[in-house]
């Protein structure tokens, strides 16, 4: 058990966030997952892991290296299995879909490379639109050309060709292309500078003020900024789920994310 | 005698582009060594033989009916066997022992169906006269056979980049991992390139009695050495690099018989290990684990 569970206050202690959200009736959760266990081969990552994303919420999942949080998001998607455990979205139990039909659903992912270097910035944002009709997609890429100008000038470029920075933007885009309803980022300031991240704060910002939930694993405090909600992650297991502010009042998690 | 081995190689390495075309794609989308290939043309060229002899359809006929039908096939048998593959920890590895058994078992069977005598359709069903190019008198299966191939290169092409399956199949091809964390159902693309790369091999089939001469259940083998000459030299995995290997190929293997033809069988195994020593990547080589 990670050192500071189960000594935090009772109030933002919860065992099982899924009954924490369900409390207040108008907000319904969008994504569930409740007790999972998974892992690579016969190395166990996740030891019953929980987690809930209300429609159009914000939520950080804050762990450090290797407590599993990518593993987590994997599983969430279906990138790996889950060996136990349930997940839901919009009331849906997924758990057993492969990703494709769960990006289908309004689901993305961005991973931490999140493009593919290979193919143009037009490609990339095709292929995170696969699933839309033409005009459909036709329209969301003018919008999101308009929101990210520097891959409107680039279109035909290779995505391997662009800053570190234009490709965390262009994996932002891509993952939007198919206007999902939630977005599941890994580690999403992985290797950008503090300017990038500034940047990449204040998109997420605009895309989630009109309506698209996030989920977004980091260690980079940050992107508490972005969050109404946060959730712990260390040893493969949940520990802390509310709100930053009751995150701030914890001394113990304080001093674990924020140092003194 | 140089312009003519020079022009009659092109066309001719136009003939091998098709005969590595469909590997290459199935191991740049797959990363799965398809060793059955040379055997799948073989049982290609037996259709073509029995369609003609049997039914009396032409090669013309007999291609798009061959290339449906071993699409059809190939997606079910991509099915069967590639994604219970997929989930073993040395997929490559495991794919060559399984295709290689594949591959024995195909011609083992051949060989009792079809017997092991030697069958050939006459050069003259596909039209009669040589054409001549450049003051050069050039086989007529042999252009054919060449454009045949050209046409097979532009249809796979404007496959791979002007349509939304081609781009997903790109996709898959530049990351596989990528290719998953962004939805794309990696088992129908890969199972359509798996039947396309069949297709493409049986095409390469119908033509073979008129471009490698008699046709035997034993064939499969050379031919398959050939094809891996071809997409090494070319390059791993990027199905329009066996454009360059396929060229090559065929210009090589025409030096070869003019000016030393008791050498010539040598030169797909020469062409593999040179390139493997100078660039172990392929001409055109783009970074691929080599299997």
């Amino acid at each position: 058990m990670a050192r500071w569970c189960g000594s935090s206050s009772g109030a933002s202690m919860s065992a099982d966030p899924v009954a924490l959200l369900a409390a207040p009736p108008l907000v319904a959760p969008l994504l569930t997952a409740h007790d999972i266990e998974s892992g690579y081969g016969k190395v166990q990552v996740l030891w019953g892991a929980e987690l809930a994303v209300a429609e159009r919420a914000s939520v950080v999942l804050l762990g450090p290296n290797g407590a599993g949080k990518t593993t987590f998001l994997k599983v969430l998607l279906g990138l790996m299995p889950a060996w136990r455990g349930t997940i839901t979205f919009a009331g849906t139990d997924i758990t057993a879909w492969p990703s494709d039909r769960r990006v289908r659903l309004g689901m993305a992912y961005m991973s931490e490379i999140g493009v593919f270097t290979a193919l143009s910035i037009a490609e990339n944002l095709a292929i995170g639109g696969q699933f839309a009709a033409p005009a459909a997609l036709r329209r969301r890429l003018e919008a999101l050309y308009a929101a990210f100008p520097d891959l409107a000038a680039r279109r035909s470029a290779a995505a391997g060709s662009l800053s570190g920075g234009q490709r965390k933007m262009l994996g932002i885009a891509k993952a939007l292309a198919g206007s999902p309803r939630l977005l599941v980022m890994d580690e999403p300031s992985a290797g950008l500078s503090p300017l990038f991240v500034g940047q990449v704060i204040a998109i997420l910002r605009q895309f989630h003020e009109d309506g698209l939930a996030l989920l977004i694993a980091e260690q980079n405090v940050k992107f508490l900024d972005l969050a109404d909600h946060v959730i712990t992650l260390e040893g493969g297991r949940t520990g802390f789920s509310g709100s930053v502010a009751a995150l701030m009042e914890d001394d113990q998690l304080h001093r674990a994310y924020f140092g003194l | 005698m140089l312009v003519h081995a020079l022009l009659g190689g092109v066309i001719y390495g136009c003939y091998f582009t098709l005969i590595g075309l469909g590997l290459n794609l199935v191991f740049g989308v797959m990363r799965i060594v398809n060793l059955a290939h040379g055997d799948v043309l073989m049982l290609g060229a037996f259709a073509a033989f029995f369609l003609f002899h049997l039914v009396g359809l032409s090669p013309f006929i007999a291609a798009p009916v061959v290339m449906v039908g071993f699409f059809l096939l190939g997606l079910p048998f991509y099915y069967l066997v590639v994604p219970r593959l997929a989930l073993a920890k040395d997929a490559e590895m495991l794919s060559l022992i399984l295709f290689f058994g594949i591959q024995q078992i195909i011609e083992a069977l051949a060989a009792i169906v079809f017997g092991s005598s030697e069958r050939s359709i006459p050069g003259r069903v596909l039209g009669v006269g040589p054409f001549h190019f450049l003051g050069q008198t050039l086989s007529r299966a042999w252009v054919i056979g060449a454009a045949i191939a050209a046409g097979a290169v532009i249809a796979l092409y404007l496959y791979l980049y002007h349509t939304r399956s081609g781009l997903l199949t790109r996709a898959v091809m530049a990351s596989r991992d990528e290719a998953l964390a962004s939805g794309i159902d990696i088992h129908r693309i890969s199972a359509r390139a798996f039947a396309i790369g069949l297709a493409l091999a049986g095409l390469a089939g119908v033509f073979a009695p008129f471009m490698l001469g008699s046709v035997t259940p034993a064939m499969g083998v050379s031919v398959n050495l050939a094809a891996f000459a071809v997409i090494i030299v070319g390059s791993l995995g990027n199905p329009l690099g066996t454009v360059a290997g396929g060229l090559i190929y065929g210009v090589g293997l025409l030096l070869m018989q003019t000016y030393f033809s008791a050498w010539a069988d040598l030169l797909p195994n020469l062409l593999l290990i040179g390139v493997l020593l100078a660039r172990p990547t392929g001409l055109l080589g783009r970074r691929v684990r080599l299997a």
